[in-house]
């Protein structure tokens, strides 16, 4: 993470507005903050780093990019005090340190804002953010409710955050959820903040706002580790890049020396990068496999009708909260429908729950992985294994698992989608995000189901993942089976789907097919009036 | 994160190797050595009373009841319920048998039915009440604990049964079958059945994944509910059965017998929960668990202790028997 030097800065200062600013808010005090030398970090079977080295300057944003299990976690929750280096050092302001635990990183400054929303949904906002710093207090013994409301609001001041501190953390947008554990990261008047995909699940209006504060905290002399699998947004909000690959750090620049090819090259660690080409089904009829009629369900779904062939790979568009996880829900029956139908090859499903979806062939892969998808306590082979259990039995009338045929089917897959793990009993917890995710979505391909229903596959997976699941819908439609898929990110739907419907506020508002999908025509059905 | 180890210091990976394995068996066999440990003082301290036959013997039938609710439990505790209600189902089993064959002289088959269908109907209520209607397990369990013990009083008067047993109903507990009691052969039973069903069954492994993710359970196509009201059958079940064996040993009534079984019971569970599978409620650990209690119980009423020393010192080798597997599973 090797931010410009001051010179590299000023020649640069003509074509960069942003590296200019940087260098200028800081002046010529660029003394590194942070060094890590040589990091090692060894869990069972896996080297999660590989004497990596780092530099971390106050006043600049640098983009931390790579693969999942490439090792930018295990940085992180060094730099956090969550875990201890094996070997290496860590300086702060050139001392070599020893962080013990979460709470010494916070008092020496550095704060951190987790992928996962780390906020105590049922307190308020106020309280969320001077968590953990001591509340003030009134006589000694209770909670000083104005002083703390008007603390919080200096936080979320410097953010230009418009939240009522005394608003109820349950009641915000997820946006405005991470702007509040932002601003609990500066009460502690951080001099480092580390955002761990910062963005996910955030509308393009929200992101330019969140970037808007990076670049205001970045004058005022704060250093910034962005952790993204978005290249766009290095290019937006970042001043340098640094790239981690197998355990290292294998590339550093300023942002505006490089082009988006050179980081997926870095990233991947390979020049060509195969992308998914835009799924054509074979000319003529195929059977309608999935009819949705009417399906409402109040506050969430209005009315949406559809339907879905052998061979579709249905792209559904839409901005947050427009109704397409609850759709996909409803069709899975994982919630009840108040009107409405779905039908699989013309018969009418009875849905009491996902297990009629299931013996009507249709399968969800859950929008929320880690509360939906995995079990945690289980590992690899038993995760994969679960919805198909009862067609791995021993001697097939007792319901009794045979273990070497469940080793032989979790193999398969784990072969299947290249899954990252040292062994099938791996606890699923010790893999990266995005081996997680093929795991979640192994589970599934054996299942025999004809509909499949991917609601935001790709979130938070690194690109050479993503392409994997792009390319397995695509081999799933091409198999003849029904595919959804359902992203926030446009430029994959446009890519690889073949028909697109997009949802706003419920409804289904627009529908694209074949080369007619483009970025503009869906953005123009999510935001028309 | 495939990253291969470094081809260089295959000492430090030796060295980590024994550091893992030393873990490993601490964890999971910590509670088995401290039970060991703890046999070990006992034996020391009383040669010649504790480590016969005949007070392995008496530990294991003492043990028998608890053993058996505790084995119950643990198949809801597996899927992260509670069960508070266990030492009312004890206790309206046994009221409710007692006086079918004392006040209303029906014959000791018919009484032994009613008092397993009992337990049977007060699973599925608390099965109901939990997984159908989604009321925290904590507070419905305890409630119907007040419930329950109303209808056995409704069945008693509350008031001790001293005679009416039936010869046959008393045979069931006091008969020794290969030199054991047969309640130490029922609990080994009930124990054996229950391992297959949690470690062996298609059921068992869907019921540790509703433990474990209950979202990600349902979302997988398990039928969460069902199994969970099965889990609490099986709880009324095992409680009936204990109901069954503390009046025919007895061949009487007190009222409200099962209280003191409660929280042994959980103790054992979660004992066994520190054993074997750290963290995981499993059948061998509850075993090992009880006995363990039973043993501790019993070793120190023959040193002579006073009871309050007893008290002290049964709670100390509690916790740190489960610190200590909790301590070696961080450190891993």
């Amino acid at each position: 993470m090797n931010a410009p030097t001051p010179e590299e800065t000023e020649q640069a200062a003509g074509q960069a507005a942003l590296g200019a600013r940087a260098a200028d808010a800081v002046g010529a005090a660029r003394e590194p903050f942070i060094v890590a030398e040589g990091l090692v970090k060894r869990y069972p079977g896996v080297l999660a780093l590989d004497h990596a080295d780092a530099m971390i300057v106050p006043g600049a944003i640098v983009g931390l990019l790579g693969k999942n299990g490439a090792g930018k976690s295990t940085l992180i929750k060094i730099l956090a005090g969550v875990v201890q280096p094996d070997e290496g050092t860590l300086r702060i302001d050139g001392e070599p340190v020893r962080l013990h635990g979460p709470l010494d990183a916070t008092r020496r400054g550095l704060a951190f804002v987790h992928q996962e929303l780390t906020d105590v949904p049922n307190m308020t906002v106020a309280e969320n953010i001077e968590l953990g710093l001591g509340y003030p207090k009134l006589g000694g013994a209770f909670v000083d409710g104005r002083a703390l409301r008007r603390k919080a609001a200096e936080s979320l001041g410097l953010l230009q955050a418009p939240i009522d501190p005394g608003a109820k953390v349950s009641q915000l947008s997820i946006a405005e959820r991470r702007l509040v554990l932002i601003a609990r990261g500066l009460a502690t008047s951080a001099r480092l903040l580390v955002l761990d995909e910062p963005t996910a699940s955030l509308t393009d209006e929200e992101i330019s706002h969140l970037h808007a504060v990076l670049r205001l905290l970045r004058d005022r002399g704060v250093a910034i580790v962005y952790v993204t699998h978005r290249l766009q947004e290095v290019f937006d909000v970042t001043d340098d890049v640094a790239v981690m690959r197998d355990g290292r750090m294998v590339f550093e620049a300023p942002t505006r020396q490089v082009t988006r090819a050179e980081l997926i090259t870095h990233i991947t660690g390979h020049k060509e990068m195969v992308t998914a080409k835009r799924w054509r089904p074979p000319a003529g009829e195929r059977d309608e496999l999935l009819r949705v009629e009417r399906l409402t369900r109040r506050g969430a779904v209005d009315d949406v009708s559809f339907s879905v062939r052998s061979g579709d790979l249905l792209g559904i568009a839409g901005l947050v909260g427009a109704g397409r996880t609850e759709l996909a829900r409803l069709i899975f029956g994982a919630d009840r429908a108040s009107f409405g139908n779905v039908l699989v090859e013309g018969r009418p499903v009875r849905l009491r729950g996902p297990r009629d979806a299931m013996r009507a062939g249709i399968v969800l892969l859950p929008e929320d992985r880690r509360y939906q998808g995995a079990v945690h306590t289980f590992s690899v082979r038993k995760n994969i294994t679960l919805p198909i259990l009862d067609r791995l039995r021993a001697a097939p009338p007792l319901p009794v698992p045979s273990a070497a045929a469940e080793r032989r089917a979790a193999r398969t897959l784990i072969e299947r989608l290249q899954i990252a793990t040292p062994s099938p009993e791996a606890p699923i917890g010790t893999l990266s995000g995005g081996n997680q995710q093929k795991v979640v979505l192994a589970k599934w391909l054996e299942s025999g189901a004809s509909i499949f229903i991917f609601d935001e596959p790709t979130h938070g997976i690194d690109v050479g993942a993503k392409e994997e699941v792009y390319r397995l819908m695509i081999d799933l439609a091409a198999a003849g089976k029904a595919v959804i898929f359902i992203s926030s990110e446009f430029p994959e739907l446009v890519a690889i789907c073949n028909r697109v419907v997009v949802m706003r506020e419920g409804r289904l508002v627009g529908e694209v097919e074949g080369d007619a999908i483009t970025e503009a025509a869906l953005i123009e059905h999510c935001y028309a009036v | 994160m495939s990253v291969d180890a470094p081809a260089a210091q295959p000492a430090a990976r030796r060295s980590a190797l024994w550091h893992d394995l030393a873990v490993n068996v601490v964890s999971r066999l910590g509670v088995v050595l401290a039970f060991g440990l703890m046999f070990l003082a006992f034996t020391l301290a009383r040669p010649h009373t504790f480590p016969t036959v005949e007070n392995m013997k008496s530990i294991l039938t003492t043990a028998a009841p608890q053993m058996i609710v505790a084995l119950g439990l643990t198949v809801v505790l597996v899927m992260r319920d509670f069960d508070l209600s266990i030492g009312s189902m004890v206790g309206l089993a046994d009221g409710a048998a007692m006086a079918m064959m004392s006040y209303h002289h029906v014959a000791w088959g018919w009484a032994l039915a009613l008092a397993l269908a009992l337990g049977v109907g007060a699973g599925l209520v608390n099965g109901f009440l939990v997984a159908v209607l989604g009321g925290n397990s904590f507070i419905m369990t305890l409630a119907m604990a007040t419930i329950l013990t109303g209808i056995e009083y409704a069945f008693t008067s509350q008031s001790t049964i001293f005679s009416g047993a039936a010869p046959g109903y008393v045979e069931i507990a006091s008969t020794k079958s290969l030199g054991l009691s047969n309640q130490v052969w029922i609990a080994l039973g009930i124990g054996a059945v229950l391992w297959v069903l949690l470690d062996a069954t298609e059921s068992g492994r869907f019921m540790y994944a509703i433990g474990g993710n209950p979202e990600a359970a349902r979302l997988s196509g398990i039928r969460t509910r069902t199994l969970r009201v099965a889990g609490f059958v099986v709880v009324g079940l095992t409680a009936a059965v204990v109901g069954i064996l503390i009046s025919s040993a007895g061949g009487g009534y007190t009222p409200n017998p099962g209280q003191y079984l409660l929280l042994p019971a959980y103790a054992g569970a979660f004992l066994g929960a520190a054993c074997f599978r750290p963290g995981e409620f499993n059948i061998p650990g509850t075993v090992v668990g009880v006995v363990f209690l039973g043993t501790i119980q019993t070793g120190l009423t023959l040193l002579n202790l006073q009871t309050y020393l007893v008290n002290l010192v049964q709670g100390a080798i509690l916790v740190v028997a489960v610190l200590l597997s909790l301590a070696a599973r961080r450190r891993g």
